[in-house]
């Protein structure tokens, strides 16, 4: 079971106050969380990787959150940015497949979560954008398989990624 | 949890001094210091212009300064507001902001076109000079939005370089304009909004790099 808005938000506030105990409880919810939120985003293999740059930009940039606003939304901006930024460096991956079993567990804040969620980002993109983008940054495969997988030429897969990739980091906070 | 996140939880919780969180009041107020401060060196520098208290400033004076000033006031909150990012913040405002302040240099072409007089433009022996004052007169609030960014933790960066751009143009012209005494509305809306087209394309392209984390 992972800390709820309010609670979070409370542990934040202690943190930036310099209460060591309020933030390791913190980081430690904020990583569970984190693992469901990019779990089907990112390859099992590089989930961690990423959970820890999170985590990372969370410390480095704690003062950024302000306390009379909701924790959870100011974390997931920085997540998006984050997975995006991952995604861009992403090439290639060994992982091929992913699980489909990690949605978020039914709670109160299943509204706010949808809100915020990764895949409130990819009905943004045209069709062909989200699905190379899925093949190869997220599923790893190749340039020349997903092309074949899609139906588009390589180029194409390349300029749809490209163009997908920007459009994505220009709606890091959109919520709708 | 895995053993690699528990150690890094442990190393930055050892870490953990406080911080002061962004505060947007505080942003604003550093705009508006910055902004103030443009305004005191236009004065000692170039001398603002006695006729607009002194009722001689004519209406397309005030319509531009002012609206410069609401694009820049619009600007300015939107880029401290992305210090602090947010799944749900929106930042259309300056949007409709600029569309406002696009009317002046669309009325300032259509007004030399119906007369028939564009070489006008060419006459102006004071644009250009307006045009790099109040680029110049925009680097104070243009760093201290860049200062602001920089302790933030931006997000959306071709955005934010592109409000800053605007937010520091507007408010530099405005702070020039209140020096310049030519109120026709093909200088103003040609030469005063041309600072902020500038502004905006330099903050667009070269400040997101600077604002990358």
């Amino acid at each position: 079971m992972i800390a709820d808005e309010s609670t979070m938000a409370h542990l934040m506030a202690l943190s930036q106050k310099g209460d060591k105990n309020a933030y390791t409880v913190l980081l430690s919810e904020a990583s569970s969380w984190l693992q469901r939120y990019f779990r089907r985003k990112v390859p099992d293999a590089q989930l961690d990787d990423l959970v820890q740059e999170v985590l990372l930009a969370i410390h480095k940039k704690r003062a950024s959150y302000d306390a009379a606003r909701p924790f959870l939304p100011w974390m997931a901006a920085i997540a998006r940015y984050r997975w995006i930024d991952h995604l861009r460096k992403v090439y290639r991956s060994q992982e091929d497949t992913l699980e489909d079993n990690d949605a978020f567990e039914d709670s109160d804040e299943e509204a706010v979560l949808a809100r915020i969620s990764l895949d409130r980002l990819f009905v943004h993109l045209s069709d062909k954008q989200a699905e190379v983008i899925e093949l190869v940054k997220i599923e790893g495969h190749s340039i020349r398989d997903a092309a074949r997988a899609c139906g588009q030429t390589e180029s194409s897969v390349k300029v749809n990624i490209h163009r997908g990739l920007k459009k994505l980091s220009a709606l890091i906070e959109k919520a709708e | 949890m895995n053993r690699i996140n528990q150690d890094l939880i442990e190393q930055m919780a050892s870490e953990l001094q406080p911080v002061r969180p962004l505060k947007m009041r505080d942003g604003l107020l550093l705009v508006a210091l910055a902004a103030l401060a443009s305004v005191l060196l236009v004065d000692v520098f170039v001398g603002l212009w006695a006729g607009v208290l002194q009722g001689q400033a004519s209406a397309f004076f005030m319509i531009t300064n002012g609206l410069l000033l609401v694009l820049g006031i619009a600007s300015a909150t939107s880029v401290v507001t992305m210090a602090s990012p947010r799944v749900g913040n929106r930042h259309d405002v300056p949007k409709w902001t600029m569309a406002m302040a696009g009317v002046l240099p669309v009325a300032a072409l259509i007004t030399l076109a119906a007369q028939q007089s564009e070489a006008e433009l060419l006459r102006d022996p004071y644009g250009l000079y307006c045009t790099g004052a109040a680029l110049v007169a925009s680097t104070l609030t243009a760093s201290a939005l860049l200062v602001w960014l920089r302790r933030g933790a931006p997000v959306s960066l071709n955005t934010a370089g592109l409000h800053l751009g605007v937010a520091a143009g507007a408010l530099g012209s405005a702070a020039y304009g209140l020096a310049c005494p030519i109120d026709g509305i093909v200088h103003l809306g040609v030469f005063h909004i041309a600072p902020v087209v500038i502004a905006g394309l330099v903050g667009r392209f070269a400040v997101p790099r600077l604002l990358r984390w």
